[in-house]
């Protein structure tokens, strides 16, 4: 029985107990909720602190928002005050009656600001646009001592988790997550920059695996084994995997390059990897009428676990401090090497993406079953044409393929990345959210 | 273990700057020039300044966007050689909403009219002489739509009376909860058939919120194709764009098979100039953190540019003095010889978009000299130009006739500012005018040639690009030790000019079999 099976039966229970509980607000609820992630994703894209890591950290507070801010109206829910680490329990709801859909909005639309204060003009104008909307909508028709009431808890669950967020040691990022002086190893074998931009000859956010983790316990939890030992000998490991991306840059095929180019997830381009799987997920929400409790249940584990995963996967990328292929295929093999996508500014092993997309297919295998079958539409407003999957797993091998198709992942921090996510979302989970 | 700070002192370049000359810009505060480019979300971009003279006097006066307030012509009562003086006056062409303006003698009788841009309807306006104008959008069939107008260029095409105007658009200003992805089409107004005026305007889709456009013949073919600097901040999809425009067909982008490669940047203006001397253009592209220089990779058989930014030390990237390390943002960037040493510099205009913590906030001007090399060697602040205002558009140009190019600078939310060249230690120079009888009658679209010493320079005669402003008029080279010179004129329908012995330190005249003679 899937996570969601069990949910179904919870609420049927509950039903039958209390039939008022079929909130005729729900509608409005899914909106706001749904309207929010959007700007949410939107957000992620256009402002400039917002590499993955960072997006990651604030899809997850927001995913713990959005849970707690229906849970604390619902009798079969559980609050993740406890099980998360250092998150004590949220202001409670008092005598009176609540609205969620009110509650969400003033949650989401605080918590926005909160975590995208840095954001450009546009960004800035978009945000006050959507706060008169929604929040409009959302009162509509509402008795004003409801929604007063609703207002004020919503902003005091946000300022909450705001205080939360602040102590996981990612809440400033400065010269947008490249530190400021950095020493680049001179040992073979070691990271070295791989653009001409001159802010990225550091690399990025390399203190990131330092962060407090949502469920896991530390970073260094699910540690890896290290990569192959550096060689420039035909006949290392090391070589033959750079081999493997060098081969296979000549034979891909179109379908290949497509798969590349859809997962390339590139921050300020794209919604980044984090965000491509929050938006997998709310389509599926919208697809199936997903019920407002089991959405933002998923949002919750989805968010913390990829947020763990980055914490993970960018511990042990500076514990190796490995080489790009582009920098050692260049130095050993072809000068005039070029891969399929932008090398990111950070070393190679694990690979982020891997990681990451191996724990959303677990969070999400766990909620929705084995052979869920969806299509992911994401990256289609910028001309890439949606792609459709068998389950989640299936998304993730592709996911973590892209990166050596595109050239910027040997195979070890591919595998090696996967099983990271894999452990780290373990922890995700066992969360418990049904009383 | 390398420290970073050592790389980065060893870019190409920062060796170089003893050799230069520094040319002197001294502010002049009580030019008389008071406009401020004020506005919110929707003057966030634009704010250019049109150069061109309008009052016969041969000094380029001053036309500046005004955004939320009034559009202001100044009339520019500089001495020769003196101070900066410049007069409000009533030209008629003063409206709210401008984001830019650019001059183009439209209607090819001599006088220059006045392309507006605005956020709301554009506006031609016909030039009547002594800085004079009226709307003209009826009388030429100008449609001038409704949209976020932040771009323009002009050429003439082949066989065409008229010129063809592009306008870039921005973003839809009704989706304000959702503005990205939401750009809006540019225009193409060609003349109309058989009759003067325009046609209605064709929509130029895909469009990616244009910045930046600019009529430029990358390959010397002849037809000059359309570069677009687009706002990836809001386009989905998008690119920057190099459309072939060919006469009495729809324009077509170039696309991979071409060997057009794609670039995404927050391209917010284009400058244009030879700077490798193999005569066709290069283009510097602005952005936010890493601007762009493009030069042919493969030569003129195909667009495939590669950025030379890096390895030229013209990046740009982050301010140079004031303390702020944050990434820059660049508007405006104009080529222009500064000091009269023979070689192109670069001028950028720099301001943060509106109050972002991630990019600098002390955001000084870029003035980058040309070496013996080829590379670039920052002396903003040496020079006096470091303004830590918040700019957008420029225009590097001769006010008073001294022969040393002068700087004005657009300021958001604050008043422009203006300098003087000042320099007393400078090479010689020339400045040539062109003309034609009929029509184009500034030859747009047409290549000055001068050659001196060992050096043969070459400039294209465009209009558009820049950052929402535009000059027409004197094109400036700079000689340097060299007292004399030989100047051509590739004329837009291709006749070649003859070879021409010019005196330096003079401004020049030249009409298709006729001079150069003296202004």
């Amino acid at each position: 029985m899937t996570h969601f099976a069990r949910f179904a039966c919870a609420l049927a229970a509950l039903v039958l107990i209390s039939p008022a509980f079929a909130d005729t607000r729900h509608d409005e609820a899914a909106k706001v909720l749904d309207t929010r992630y959007k700007l949410v994703l939107e957000l992620v894209r256009h402002t400039p602190t917002y590499t993955p890591p960072v997006a990651s950290r604030a899809l997850a507070y927001l995913g713990v928002a959005s849970y707690e801010a229906v849970a604390s109206g619902s009798e079969h829910m559980q609050t993740l005050a406890g099980q998360l680490n250092a998150f004590t329990t949220p202001p409670q709801r008092e005598a009176g009656a609540y609205d969620d859909a009110v509650i969400l909005e003033a949650t989401l639309a605080a918590m926005t600001h909160d975590f995208f204060g840095n954001t450009g003009p546009t960004g800035q104008h978009a945000m006050e646009s959507m706060d008169a909307k929604l929040g409009v909508d959302a009162a509509n028709g509402l008795p004003d001592d409801v929604v007063a009431r609703s207002v004020d808890y919503g902003e005091a669950l946000a300022a909450h988790i705001f205080d939360w967020s602040k102590g996981d040691g990612g809440a400033v990022i400065d010269n947008m997550g490249f530190p400021r002086s950095y020493s680049v190893g001179k040992d073979p074998g070691r990271w070295l920059p791989t653009s001409k931009i001159v802010q990225q000859q550091a690399p990025l956010l390399p203190d990131w695996g330092k962060n407090r983790p949502f469920a896991m316990p530390t970073g260094a939890t699910c540690a890896l084994p290290p990569p192959p030992d550096y060689s420039e000998d035909k006949a290392s490991d090391f070589y033959k995997a750079a081999d493997e991306v060098y081969q296979t840059s000549f034979k891909l095929t179109d379908d290949q390059k497509s798969v590349a180019r859809f997962w390339s997830d590139d921050a300020m381009l794209t919604f980044t990897p984090p965000g491509h799987w929050i938006s997998i997920l709310n389509e599926i929400a919208n697809v199936k009428a997903m019920p407002l409790d089991q959405h933002v249940d998923a949002l919750a584990r989805l968010g913390t676990a990829m947020a763990d995963a980055f914490i993970g996967c960018w511990r042990d990328k500076y514990e190796f401090d490995v080489i790009r292929p582009i920098s050692y295929i260049k130095k050993v093999i072809d000068p005039k090497w070029e891969p399929l996508l932008n090398t990111p500014p950070f070393p190679e092993y694990p690979s982020g993406h891997s990681d990451q997309s191996a724990a959303a297919a677990t969070v999400l295998t766990q909620l929705f079953g084995d052979d869920f079958a969806f299509d992911d539409q994401t990256p289609t407003p910028d001309g890439t044409p949606q792609r459709s999957f068998k389950s989640f797993w299936a998304a993730a091998d592709e996911a973590a393929m892209s990166r050596l198709y595109g050239g910027i992942h040997f195979r070890p921090a591919i595998e090696n990345g996967q099983a990271q996510g894999r452990c780290i979302a373990a922890f995700t989970t066992a969360l418990i959210t049904l009383k | 273990m390398k420290l970073i700070l050592a790389a980065l002192l060893a870019l190409p370049g920062f060796a170089h700057a003893q050799d230069l000359i520094i040319p002197q810009f001294t502010e002049e505060v009580a030019s008389g020039i008071t406009s401020v480019y004020q506005g919110d979300w929707e003057f966030m971009v634009g704010g250019g300044v049109a150069a061109f003279d309008c009052s016969g006097d041969g000094k380029p006066d001053l036309f500046f966007s005004g955004g939320t307030a009034l559009s202001t012509l100044y009339r520019n009562d500089s001495p020769t050689g003196g101070a900066l003086k410049f007069t409000a006056v009533t030209s008629g062409a003063e409206m709210d909403r401008v984001t830019g303006a650019y001059p183009l003698d439209v209607d090819s009788d001599g006088i220059t009219d006045l392309i507006i841009l605005r956020s709301g309807e554009n506006v031609v306006m016909k030039g009547e002489g002594q800085c004079k104008f009226h709307g003209a959008n009826e009388d030429w069939r100008f449609k001038g739509g409704d949209a976020w107008s932040t771009a323009f260029a002009a050429t003439w095409e082949k066989g065409q009376t008229w010129p063809t105007l592009a306008i870039g658009n921005y973003i839809d200003r009704t989706q304000d909860a959702f503005p990205w992805g939401s750009c809006t089409a540019n225009w193409l107004h060609r003349p109309a058939t058989g009759a003067n005026g325009f046609a209605e305007p064709l929509p130029m889709k895909p469009s990616f919120c244009a910045l930046s456009m600019l009529f430029t013949d990358w390959n010397r073919s002849g037809t000059p194709s359309l570069r677009v600097s687009n706002d990836r901040e809001y386009y989905k999809g998008g690119s920057e764009q190099l459309w072939h425009v060919e006469p009495g067909a729809e324009p077509v982008l170039y696309g991979a098979k071409d060997g057009w490669k794609p670039l995404k940047i927050w391209g917010m203006g284009i400058a244009s100039s030879d700077i490798n001397g193999d005569g066709l253009p290069d283009y510097f592209l602005t952005s936010m953190a890493d601007s762009k220089l493009q030069t042919l990779a493969d030569g003129a058989a195909k667009p495939t540019f590669k950025d030379i930014a890096f390895s030229l030390n013209a990046i740009a990237q982050r301010p140079y003095t004031g303390g702020d390390i944050h990434p820059s943002t660049g508007w405006h960037a104009q080529f222009e010889d500064v000091n009269n040493d023979g070689r192109a510099d670069l001028f950028v205009a720099k301001g943060n978009v509106s109050e972002m913590p991630d990019f600098a906030m002390k955001d000084p001007n870029n003035l980058m000299l040309q070496g013996a090399d080829g590379r670039f060697v920052e002396v903003g602040d040496k020079a006096g130009v470091a303004s830590m205002k918040t700019a957008r558009g420029a225009a590097v140009i001769d006010l008073n006739g001294d022969g040393q190019l002068d700087l004005v600078v657009v300021n958001r939310h604050d008043r422009a500012q203006i300098w003087r060249n000042s320099s007393t230690k400078f090479g010689h120079w020339l400045q040539v005018a062109l003309h034609q009888s009929g029509s184009n009658r500034d030859a747009i679209g047409a290549w000055i040639e001068v050659k001196h010493g060992d050096a043969t320079e070459t400039r294209e005669i465009t209009s558009g690009g820049g950052h929402a402003g535009g000059q027409l008029g004197w094109w400036h080279f700079g000689l340097g030790a060299d007292d004399t010179a030989q100047i051509r004129v590739i004329w837009p329908d291709g006749t070649k000019g003859d070879w021409a012995h010019v005196k330096a330190d003079a401004f020049y005249n030249i009409s298709p079999g006729v001079g150069p003679t003296g202004p």
